[in-house]
């Protein structure tokens, strides 16, 4: 036994040490790590339950993002055509040949990312996030020819337009993210690149806000640092807010999700408050589901331990951004980043109370392209297949142990949350960084039309320094998950 | 009564064991055979943790937070931890963990950690 003297001491020292020491702790994040290519990925390194089978579809592509196939059961992916780092390439959309050649069926130019396909009625919709002009809605026919069904969405900040998947009342879905973290642009928004092309680019509401008020002084980067700047919610950099002031809503706003009727038109908001809700999907039963990406730990109003979500959506509601998250106020203290105060709220008074999530996920894990399964025959009917892309430490925050770089189903009914598809190694993480060379981050999951065969978009090798993101070309990954019979 | 330097040493070395974990935190499906509560109690304790625990301690592996599978912290010790807080770890009172839930917490880390770990050979 220890002396009883000691005991108050010991305590102290088992917890302390339990606890991690957080802030001795070194960032380890999924991307903190080192590549050297070509990346060559092998199907027996990713572990998927017993029963299950793992094949390698397409390799080399460069950011993929999104997948389906067509009436044919012909597989189409489209690259994005830009990634965090500043990388810009030509978005595409690509057919994956039965013998693994690659067709290309269009091209955008220079108007990445492209974040995401359907394939509806013969043709292929793709959402377009468009960096440089702004985010649309793309029809794609078979032949290549390219017509935008919706355009002028808020997609020049750090979050795109999302999408899209077609519902069971014939509207299609699509969703558009926040320009910034939480609300305010910042020193953060100009190190992502898209400050300096678009200083007066901000955050729109979904409807009409009164804000508390609440204003950020920092340095301006705009001006090499010189002098300090005062920055409003809703507003563009270096504007102050006032208590009181009324910011009015749009339907294409910040963090939004939408429907439009598939021959285009005006788009109608469905719900909004969201802050980047990549992910959208309907459950066998009509439900309709979204992944929202969580605050990260950066810019003028930083956000500790936010968890990246999964929402099932009631048409109309408001879900918490930028003064919750899942569900919770930014007010608890345990949003309150260590060595700093807790947000405020931006708000002056909220729309509704926000609801509560389906489940919460890992803390910047990036829980983004998921689809349900809907046969018996591949197993877990009515649970949801996310693909986890993975942190993206230090950027978001500090974190003790790298996440993601996996798929995960999700029981909708119990919000247990059980890995699927993992690399076989000693800890969580993409492939890069866990020494295999299985998953590296994967993007997107679509089943194809039986619901036979599971479809992981894999980004690529995407690694992270303290100066920012650093994706790697042709490093991207198309995988099927099967089940033996 | 043991010396002072023999306790120091144990808990030292406790620290260590405790700081450090000991091997993969990895649990349950699909490295491992799956990890499925067949006591009622534990399958509670699997939905609180989900709710609660989960976007910090990923599967009890490490994430924002530290790694708590391969870690051999006594239940009086998480509950202790879970009412009081610690470091960056937030308070849970019991408005939000009321104490049946914490007890059935518990019971699920323990089990989860009991549970086999998988063998990988890195």
């Amino acid at each position: 036994m220890l002396d009883r003297s000691l005991l108050p001491a010991t305590l102290a020292t088992l917890l302390a040490t339990a606890a991690g020491c957080y802030s001795l702790r070194p960032s380890a994040g999924a991307g903190q790590a080192d590549f050297s290519p070509p990346r060559q990925p092998r199907a027996e390194a990713v572990a998927v339950p017993p029963g299950y089978r793992v094949e390698l579809v397409a390799t080399g592509l460069t950011f993929p993002t999104g997948v389906d196939l067509d009436d044919a059961g012909r597989i189409h992916v489209v690259e994005s055509g830009y990634s965090y780092g500043e990388d810009f390439t030509t978005p595409r959309l690509l057919r994956i040949e039965p013998d693994g050649r690659i067709t290309p069926i269009a091209t955008g130019g220079r108007s990445g990312p492209w974040t995401g396909v359907t394939h509806h009625r013969g043709n292929f919709l793709v959402a377009d996030g468009n960096v440089l002009e702004g985010g649309r809605l793309l029809r794609i026919s078979p032949a290549g020819r390219i017509d935008v069904l919706v355009s002028g969405m808020p997609s020049l900040g750090d979050h795109h337009t999302n999408g899209p998947v077609a519902g069971p009342d014939g509207w299609i879905y699509f969703s558009q993210g926040t320009a910034t973290n939480a609300g305010v642009v910042g020193r953060d928004n100009f190190d992502f690149g898209w400050l300096a092309r678009h200083r007066q680019f901000h955050d729109v509401p979904g409807a009409d806000i009164t804000l508390s008020g609440e204003s950020f002084t920092g340095e301006n980067p705009l001006a090499g640092g010189e002098g300090r700047v005062t920055t409003g919610a809703f507003s563009p950099f270096a504007t102050p807010g006032r208590p009181g002031q009324v910011i009015r809503g749009t339907v294409k706003c910040s963090g939004g999700l939408l429907r439009v009727r598939p021959e285009g038109g005006e788009p109608e908001l469905v719900a909004w408050g969201f802050r980047n809700p990549f992910g959208i999907a309907f459950a066998p039963d009509g439900a309709l589901y979204v992944t929202d990406n969580g605050y990260d730990d950066r810019g003028s109003r930083p956000v500790w331990g936010a968890p990246d979500v999964l929402w099932r959506i009631e048409p109309g509601l408001w879900y918490g951004w930028p003064d919750f998250a899942g569900g919770l106020p930014l007010t608890d203290s345990r949003f309150r980043p260590p060595g700093k105060r807790s947000p405020g709220f931006l708000l002056a008074r909220h729309p509704n109370p926000p609801p509560q999530p389906i489940a919460r996920m890992a803390v910047h894990s990036s829980a983004n392209g998921f689809d349900f399964s809907r046969n018996a025959r591949f197993g877990h009917e009515g649970e949801a297949f996310v693909a986890i892309f993975g942190d993206q430490a230090p950027t978001v925050g500090k974190i003790l142990g790298p996440v993601g770089g996996k798929v995960v189903r999700v029981n909708v009914r119990t919000g247990v949350i059980t890995d699927f598809a993992v690399n076989r190694a000693s800890e969580s993480g993409p492939a890069s960084r866990v020494g295999v060379a299985g998953l590296e981050r994967p993007i997107a999951a679509r089943f194809n039309r039986d619901g036979t065969a599971l479809y992981v978009v894999d980004f690529g090798v995407l690694l992270m320094s303290p100066g920012g993101a650093e994706p790697k070309r042709e490093t991207g990954v198309l995988w099927r998950i099967t089940r033996n019979q | 009564m043991k010396k002072p330097g023999i306790s120091f040493a144990i808990l030292v070395v406790t620290a260590a064991l405790l700081a450090g974990g000991c091997g993969t935190a990895r649990r349950g499906a699909p490295l491992a055979p799956a990890f499925v509560p067949a006591d009622p109690v534990v399958a509670r304790g699997q939905q609180v943790f989900y709710a609660q625990c989960h976007h910090c301690h990923p599967h009890g592996e490490a994430g924002l937070g530290p790694a708590l599978n391969n870690k051999p912290l006594p239940g009086f010790l998480v509950k202790f931890q879970a009412r009081h807080g610690l470091g960056t770890m937030p308070a849970f009172s019991q408005d939000r963990l009321p104490a049946d839930e914490l007890d059935a917490l518990v019971a699920y880390l323990a089990a989860l950690r009991a549970s086999p770990a998988p063998e990988i050979a890195d």
